[in-house]
C-alpha cells in the first residue's frame, strides 16, 4: 500500500485532539457544573445561616471549585489521555497544541458562564442573600469584560499548570513530582531572599498594592505562557 | 526501492542494562513478519522506538523514508497496538471514532465488522471491559486503521483461542485486499506460523535469526535412531541439540534434506521428524547465537 | 492451520495440494484455480505464500495465467502430472515399502501376494487416496 503521505494541518489536528478530550463528557461538562453547583449550594446554606442582623455583602470562596476542576482536568489530559493520543499517530507537539487549544476554549467558555452568573448575582442582590460568589472583590470587581478576561486567564493557567504536573509525572514519576514541587518552592524562596538582600520588599509591596486586577491578569498571562513553554519542554522527551 | 522500515545500529540502553544492542534490520513493503523472542528480549522496546514512543540511545531509524520522531506525516501512516495500552474514560465507540479522525485510511466498515466479530459492546466504557475485550478493541483499531506500517505487540492478552483465530482470519482477509507492512510480535509462534513470511528473532537485544519462514521450516528436521547411524547421517551438517538415551540418539539437523538424504535415512533406519516453526526457530536462533541457548527450549 | 503440517515449506504443500486436485480431477482442465487470496483465507496462510505455491504450478506449466481473470488449469496438465507421478511411484512408494518389508522379513513373493490381496479388497476404501504419501499425512483428506 503506497498512498501518498497525508498532509497534516496543525490546526485541523489541534481541533481533533480537542474533540478527543471532549469525548470524556464527565470531565469537561459534568465535573465543572457539578463542582460549581455544589460549592454554590454549600456557600448559600452557610450565608443563609448567618444572623440576619449581619450587614454588608458576604464574600464566599465557591469559585475555588472550578479552579480545582480546571487543574485536575489539565492533569488528567496528560495522565489519562497522552498514551492513547500518541497511540493514534499523533506527534507530541500535535497532542500538546490540541490540548492547549482545548485549555483555552474551556477557559473561555467557563469564563463566559462565570461572567453571566456574575451579572445574575449582581441583578438578584447576591441571590437574595447578599452573597458574593461570582463578584469577588478586587479580582472580579471591574467591568464584565475585565472579569471575563481574568477568569479566562486564571482558568487557562490552572489547566496548563495541571498539564505540566501530569507531564512531570509521566516523565519522572513520583520522584520527579517531588523535585518539581521542591523546585517551585526554591524559586519562590530565592525570590524572597533576593528581595530581602536588596532591601526591595517595599518595592514588591508597592508593586502588588498598586497593581490593578487587569494588571494582575497581565502578570498571570505571562506566567501561563511560561507554564505552557515549560510543559512543552517536558513533553518533548516523554516516552509512553 | 527503499525499505519501508530501515533500522541500523539501533541501541537502547537503560540504566544497568542494554535493551537493544546494535540492531540492524530492514522490512519491506507488503510483508508480514513475525517478531519473535522471549519476554524481555527487547521486542516491545524495538516496536516502541519504531513508533517514536521511545527514543534510541544510538543508531538510525527510518520509517517510510524518514525519522518518525515528531513526524506527523510518518506517524499518521503507522499504528502500534500494544498489550498494555491505556485509555481515557471513554466508551468503545468513542475509541473507534477518535481513531477514525486521525488515520487517513481508516475503514469504518471494517471496524463495524470487527466489532461484531469480537462481540464488542460499542456503548460500554473501555474501563469496564474484560482484559480480553480490551485487547480486542486494540486489534479493531490496528486493523481498521489500515496503516501502511502496522505493528502489533502481543496484541491478544486475555483473548481466548476463538477470538485469536478471528484476529488471524481478519488479518489475512484484510491484508489480502490491502497489503501493508505488518510486524507481529508474538510468542505463540505455531498459531501464527502460516501468516508469517519472515521471522526475526530477538534475543537479549540482538537479532539472532532473520529468515524466510518457509526456509526455517523446511530446514530443520529431528533425526533419531541408533547412535552410530545418527552420527553418520549428521556428519557435515549443522547439528543443534544432540541428545542421547542409551544407544539411541536424537539430533536436530539445520539444513534442508534432499530426497536422496531421505532415502539414505531410511536405509540407516532413522526416523525423520519435521519440526514446527516454533521448535525450528528456537533451535535455529540458539544455533545462530552460538551455544548460548541454555533454557530456551520451548 | 489444521490441514497443513510442518513436513515441508507451506508453499510446497500448497503446490502439492493443488497438484493432487489436478491429478484426481477435482480441478478439471480449463477450470479456474483458487486465487492466492482464496487459498490464504482457506488455509489461513499469508497470501504471498499462497501465491508462491501457485507460482510453482505456473512455472511447471500446470496452471496458466489469464490476465485479469485468474489462473486456469492448463490443457494436458492432468496427463502430465499422472505420468510424472507414475515415474516417481517406485522411488516414492515402493522403495520404502520394500525396505520395511525386508526389515520385517517379508520376502518379495509374500509382498506381492500382500499387494494383490489389498488391491482386491481395499481395507477402508475411503482412506486410500492414491495420491497421498502414505506416511506423515495418513487420514487427512481435503
Amino acid at each position: 500500500m503506497s498512498t501518498a503521505a497525508p498532509t497534516v494541518h496543525p490546526l485541523d489536528t489541534a481541533v481533533k485532539v480537542a474533540r478527543l478530550h471532549l469525548l470524556d463528557r464527565v470531565a469537561y461538562l459534568l465535573a465543572p457544573a457539578a463542582g460549581l453547583l455544589f460549592a454554590f449550594t454549600v456557600d448559600a446554606i452557610i450565608v443563609g445561616m448567618l444572623p440576619s442582623g449581619d450587614r454588608g455583602d458576604h464574600s464566599v470562596g465557591g469559585l475555588a471549585a472550578i479552579c480545582v476542576v480546571a487543574f485536575v482536568i489539565g492533569l488528567q489530559s496528560i495522565t489519562k489521555g497522552l498514551s492513547f493520543g500518541l497511540s493514534l499517530g499523533l506527534s507530541r507537539r500535535g497532542y500538546y497544541l490540541g490540548t492547549a487549544l482545548l485549555a483555552i476554549t474551556f477557559a473561555a467558555v467557563s469564563g463566559a458562564i462565570l461572567t453571566v452568573l456574575r451579572a445574575v448575582e449582581g441583578a438578584t442582590g447576591g441571590w437574595g442573600l447578599s452573597m458574593r460568589m461570582f463578584r469577588l472583590p478586587y479580582i472580579l470587581d471591574g467591568s464584565w469584560y475585565e472579569a471575563w478576561l481574568t477568569s479566562f486567564v486564571v482558568l487557562t493557567l490552572l489547566y496548563v499548570y495541571g498539564c505540566w504536573w501530569g507531564l512531570v509525572y509521566r516523565r519522572w514519576t513520583l520522584i520527579g513530582m517531588i523535585a518539581f514541587a521542591a523546585g517551585q518552592v526554591t524559586v519562590v524562596l530565592a525570590g524572597a531572599l533576593a528581595a530581602t538582600w536588596t532591601h526591595s520588599w517595599s518595592d514588591v509591596g508597592h508593586f502588588f498594592t498598586t497593581l490593578s486586577a487587569v494588571g494582575l491578569t497581565g502578570v498571570l498571562a505571562a506566567v501561563t505562557v511560561a507554564l505552557m513553554a515549560g510543559g512543552f519542554t517536558t513533553l518533548r522527551r516523554v516516552t509512553i | 526501492m527503499t525499505p519501508t522500515i530501515a533500522v541500523s545500529g539501533l541501541t537502547r540502553r537503560y540504566r544497568g542494562h542494554v535493551a537493544l544492542d546494535d540492531v540492524t534490520v530492514d522490512f519491506e513493503d507488503a510483508t508480514i513478519t513475525g517478531l519473535l523472542g522471549r519476554n524481555g528480549a527487547g521486542k516491545t522496546t524495538f516496536l516502541r522506538i519504531l513508533a517514536a514512543q521511545e527514543f534510541p540511545s544510538a543508531g538510525d531509524v527510518r520509517v517510510l523514508g524518514a525519522s518518525p520522531i515528531e513526524n506527523d506525516a510518518v506517524l499518521r501512516r503507522m499504528v502500534l497496538i500494544r498489550e498494555d495500552q491505556s485509555y481515557p474514560d471513554i466508551r468503545v465507540g468513542h475509541v473507534l471514532r477518535a481513531a477514525s479522525w486521525f488515520y487517513p485510511n481508516w475503514s469504518g466498515e471494517l471496524a463495524a465488522t470487527l466489532l461484531r466479530a469480537f462481540d464488542l459492546p460499542a456503548g460500554r466504557p473501555v474501563k469496564k471491559l474484560s482484559r480480553g475485550m480490551r485487547s480486542a478493541v486494540g486489534i479493531v483499531v490496528g486493523l481498521a486503521a489500515r496503516a501502511e506500517v502496522t505493528l502489533f505487540d502481543e496484541p491478544y492478552a486475555g483473548l481466548d483461542a476463538v477470538a485469536r483465530q478471528i484476529f488471524y482470519d481478519q488479518l489475512i482477509a484484510d491484508y489480502a485486499e490491502h497489503p501493508r507492512t505488518v510486524l507481529l510480535s508474538t510468542h505463540l509462534i505455531d498459531e501464527v506460523a502460516g501468516l508469517l513470511e519472515r521471522v526475526v528473532m530477538i534475543d537479549r537485544g540482538r537479532v539472532v535469526l532473520d529468515a524466510d519462514a518457509d526456509t526455517v521450516r523446511g530446514a530443520t528436521t529431528a533425526v533419531s535412531g541408533a547412535v552410530p547411524a545418527v552420527d553418520t547421517f549428521a556428519a557435515g551438517r549443522p547439528v543443534w541439540d544432540r541428545r542421547t538415551l542409551a544407544s539411541h540418539a536424537s539430533v536436530v539437523v539445520g539444513s534442508p534434506l534432499t530426497d536422496g538424504d531421505r532415502a539414505w535415512a531410511r536405509e540407516l533406519n532413522l526416523t525423520l521428524t519435521p519440526l514446527s516453526l516454533q521448535q525450528a526457530v528456537v533451535h535455529a536462533s540458539a544455533g545462530a547465537a552460538g551455544e548460548r541457548a541454555e533454557g530456551s527450549h520451548a | 492451520m489444521g490441514v497443513l503440517d510442518d513436513s515441508s515449506p507451506i508453499f510446497a504443500q500448497i503446490a502439492e495440494r493443488l497438484a493432487d486436485e489436478i491429478a484426481d480431477g477435482t480441478l478439471a482442465e480449463g477450470e479456474r484455480a483458487p486465487s492466492s487470496n482464496e487459498l490464504a483465507a482457506f488455509y489461513r496462510i499469508n497470501p504471498a505464500t499462497a501465491a508462491k505455491g501457485l507460482n510453482v504450478l505456473t512455472e511447471d506449466g500446470l496452471l496458466e495465467k489469464r490476465r485479469g481473470v485468474g489462473m486456469f488449469v492448463a490443457a494436458g496438465a492432468r496427463e502430465r502430472l499422472v505420468e510424472r507421478r507414475r515415474q516417481a511411484f517406485a522411488q516414492r512408494y515402493v522403495a520404502p515399502m520394500v525396505a520395511e518389508a525386508t526389515r520385517l522379513g517379508i520376502d518379495a513373493g509374500a509382498l506381492l501376494a500382500l499387494v494383490r490381496q489389498v488391491s482386491d479388497d481395499p481395507p477402508g476404501a475411503a482412506a486410500v487416496d492414491g495420491t497421498q504419501p502414505s506416511s506423515a499425512r495418513g487420514g487427512i483428506t481435503v
